[in-house]
């Protein structure tokens, strides 16, 4: 019953802080009518106060609306990266499986090749291809990305490719295309959502930590990355708000958001459902 | 005639389940094929019903021979069968309701105009009540399952039944009732089948003539 | 008579599903087990025989509610609490005789490992000597052959693997096994084989057993009463030999379950059980009795074993 309950508690709280965190990026740009690109020397680098809650940073700009601006960037890189790889690791995996032989040999030395490169340096490799922008980060988290849905899906459609009622549809005159789409698709596509969701926590990392090294986002969006590689020297000064409250940023909402994909997993595990044992 | 030739298969080239057995069908005739379990009798049924492709061998549909298999064999000849298979559990579609379910073989030959009037005309004859037709496969029971899915096999009125160890989970009433809902349809449309069990009493009782595993493979000298 | 092994008064199990629904599963069932006999519950599936099952051994889902009592020596096994029914019933005071033996072996362990790890968990024999021994007298009581105690589950044939499990069951000496479709999917033969090596048990271990199936088959060769339930209801208990041979059934239901026999008239009951959340008042059979009456939607009394208001009697049957 406790760990019931302590279980209910953290997915009410990871339930709370996404949406605290969908409010806040859809509403405080509107709500407060200031710029968050406002550059004001006179008040640069102040420690948090009433008026700053998150201070300001080395160019007097409001750390709060930088850090919400960049919330919103990084949600956005995050959830069309994951979107992105889910769709190429969904359709690869499905391919795979339902081909199977040489075709799905071919696929999976292929998601064994792109494993084998550090997913890090391979994404660096990636961005480093094109000019700074938005989408080569997009691109490059995607591309680093689908290879475990890409396996969960073909193990998937393997398995369910084996069930009789797939032969029974074959038998009664089912297409090829037709087994796949009505089938086996709608039978893996929870899966596929649930590591969507899972990968964009992920995703967000990634585009921080490309951020970070100079070579994700232009320097001017207020990514959260961005924020904290532009507060390294200030660091050094002591300031710490500048690093902190972007951090902050990235760690909460991505644990809210895992938090609540693992209680969905939870839950669409049939065999978590209690049936009748009739 | 639904003829099988000197088939052989299995799962893995080097020990075929299936040794050269050679057993035929004559339309309105039912034969029981008696194995015990584990014996390849089911792989030799997924052969007559075109769901496995033998090594080797030949499989004669109403004189045609057989080339290609699952999707790749012609649909004509794919629906010509009606196939029931042991477990209700993993036969049917579990997002499907049980019309749907029925239904899918009209739906996917392209034929659904005739889904609603088809649907009302089988449920009565496998013994399902209206109610039940509006129900996910988990929300009944495995014998109301099988009836579902023999409405399906029956769906589009195949020349040929097969039926893999059809009531082999269930219980007394249900196995008589599907056995009496095929023969029903046998008796109207004259269709062939051939029967797949362990259970002596039911195919004799069921079938015109039963051969067993052993009759069919001992020609086969070996170990 | 000597006292019973095992004695069920008025169990009753409900299930309280998510919508709010209630399931009656199990309603007063009553019965009594011996030492020396086998009781065979048949039904169809979906009737309740097993949830019944897995309220004897305390395995019921966290939804489900029991009633009534069920008494094993002076335990009584529904009140029992978990560390009770763990350390004292299960293994020691009922043997479990599962329905897949190949699933309930630990597939990576030998035979002998696992029946020596029963051996010193159930018996408390100590000592590498001992343990081995016990292990040893262990499959020999099941007739399991010494000589495959050291191969793996999957190396085993079915018969095999089934005596290996029954070996497992026995350890703890328990005064009664529970065999709970212990034949289903099973060839013929290998029924036979089963069923003969579960009545050894009976006859040489003077063991109570009771045995849940839906195989009538496996039943008439077994048992020395037979508890037929529907829908949830025990509606007809019987000697063995009277239900299988003459005069037969005497509950309209028995009588349908057994005639739609491929070996008897194989024809099926009309109709399909009701469902166990929204049961008829009265007599549930009623709706798909030949002998129904207007009187039948109230429920019958039990008497003698028989939960019906137009019983088949001995006069019925001159034909």
């Amino acid at each position: 019953m406790s760990r019931r309950s302590t279980r209910t508690v953290r997915v009410r709280i990871s339930a709370a802080l996404v949406a605290a965190t969908v409010l806040a990026v859809l509403l405080v740009p509107p709500l407060v009518q200031l710029d968050q690109q406002a550059v004001d020397l006179s008040s640069k680098l102040l420690s948090p106060s009433w008026s700053h809650p998150f201070g300001t940073d080395d160019l007097g700009r409001d750390l709060f609306l930088r850090c919400v601006y960049g919330l919103r960037v990084s949600l956005l890189v995050g959830a069309a990266a994951a979107l992105t790889a889910t769709v190429i690791g969904t359709a690869i995996g499905a391919i795979a499986g339902a081909l199977g032989g040489r075709a799905d040999r071919a696929l999976m030395r292929l998601v064994d090749t792109f494993s084998s490169v550090p997913h890090l340096l391979l994404g660096i490799f990636i961005v480093a291809m094109f000019r700074p922008g938005v989408w080569p980060v997009i691109v490059s988290v995607a591309l680093t990305h689908w290879l475990s849905t890409a396996r969960i899906v073909r193990a998937e459609v393997l398995s369910l490719r084996a069930r009789p009622y797939i032969d029974a549809a074959i038998s009664g005159g089912a297409s090829r295309w037709r087994v796949a789409v009505r089938h086996l698709l709608p039978a893996v596509l929870p899966q596929a959502a649930l590591a969507a969701v899972l990968m964009v926590p992920h995703a967000m990392w990634h585009e921080s930590a490309l951020s970070f090294l100079g070579l994700g986002l232009p320097t001017h969006l207020a990514s959260l990355g961005n924020l904290i590689q532009g507060a390294r020297g200030s660091l050094l000064a002591g300031q710490w708000w500048p690093t902190l409250f972007p951090g902050l940023f990235i760690i909460v909402p991505t644990l809210a958001i895992a938090g609540l994909a693992g209680a969905w997993r939870e839950r669409i595990n049939p065999r978590r459902r209690s049936e009748l044992m009739l | 005639m639904l003829e099988l030739q000197a088939i052989t298969a299995g799962y893995d080239r080097k020990a075929p389940v299936v040794r050269d057995v050679t057993l035929s069908v004559a339309p309105g005739e039912s034969v029981g094929l008696l194995g015990p379990s584990g014996c390849g009798k089911s792989t030799l049924a997924r052969v007559a019903a075109l769901l496995h492709r033998p090594d080797a061998g030949t499989l004669l549909l109403d004189g045609d021979p057989v080339r290609r298999w699952r999707h790749r064999a012609p649909c004509a000849q794919r629906t010509a069968i009606g196939v029931v298979f042991q477990q209700p559990r993993l036969s049917a579609d579990p997002r499907l309701r049980l019309t749907d379910l029925i239904a899918e073989p009209l739906r996917a030959t392209g034929r659904r105009d005739e889904v609603r009037e088809r649907v009302a005309e089988l449920a009565p004859s496998v013994g399902l009540t209206p109610d039940l037709l509006d129900r996910r496969p988990h929300e009944v029971s495995d014998g109301q399952l099988q009836r579902a899915c023999l409405a399906r096999a029956l769906l589009l009125r195949p020349r040929w039944l097969i039926c893999d160890e059809m009531t082999a989970m269930l219980d007394a009433s249900t196995t008589a009732a599907l056995v009496a809902a095929v023969e029903e349809y046998r008796s109207a449309t004259g269709a062939g089948l051939l029967a797949v069990g362990h259970d002596q009493v039911l195919l004799g009782r069921w079938c015109d003539r039963t051969v067993s595993w052993e009759k069919l493979t001992s020609t086969e000298a070996g170990e | 008579m000597t006292a019973p092994v095992l004695s069920v008064r008025g169990l009753s199990v409900r299930f309280l599903m998510p919508s709010g629904r209630r399931i009656a599963a199990v309603t007063d069932a009553h019965f009594d087990v011996a030492a020396g006999e086998c009781l065979a519950l048949v039904g169809e599936s979906g009737c309740g025989k097993s949830v019944l099952a897995s309220a004897l051994l305390g395995l019921l889902p966290a939804n489900a509610q029991a009633a009534g009592g069920a008494y094993l020596g002076d335990v009584d096994l529904l009140a029992a609490d978990e560390r009770t029914l763990a350390r004292t019933v299960r293994g020691r005071l009922i043997g479990l005789i599962p329905q897949s033996p190949a699933a309930h072996l630990t597939p990576v362990r030998t035979v002998r490992s696992q029946l020596e790890e029963t051996v010193v968990a159930l018996t408390g024999t100590r000592g590498r000597a001992a343990v081995r021994q016990a292990a040893e007298a262990a499959a020999e009581r099941a007739a399991f052959p010494a000589g495959h105690l050291d191969h793996h589950p999957h190396e085993l044939s079915g018969g095999l693997a089934q005596r290996a499990a029954t070996a497992l069951a026995l350890i703890g000496n328990a005064p009664l096994l529970l065999a709970d479709e212990p034949t289903t999917g099973l060839d013929r033969d290998l029924v036979h084989h089963t069923v003969d090596e579960l009545r050894r048990q009976v006859d040489v271990g003077r063991r109570a057993l009771l045995v849940i199936t839906h195989d009538l088959a496996a039943a008439e060769r077994i048992a020395d009463r037979m508890a037929v339930m529907y829908a949830g209801r025990i509606v007809e208990i019987s000697d063995a030999t009277a239900f299988f041979g003459l005069p037969g059934p005497r509950h309209p239901y028995s009588r349908g379950l057994l005639g739609a026999l491929p070996e008897r008239d194989f024809i099926p009951i009309p109709g399909m059980p009701p469902e166990l959340g929204d049961l008829p008042d009265g007599c549930a059979f009623a709706p798909r009795c030949e002998r129904a009456t207007p009187t039948c939607t109230t429920l019958p009394a039990a008497a003698a074993g028989l939960v019906c208001h137009h019983p088949h009697v001995t006069e019925d049957l001159r034909a």
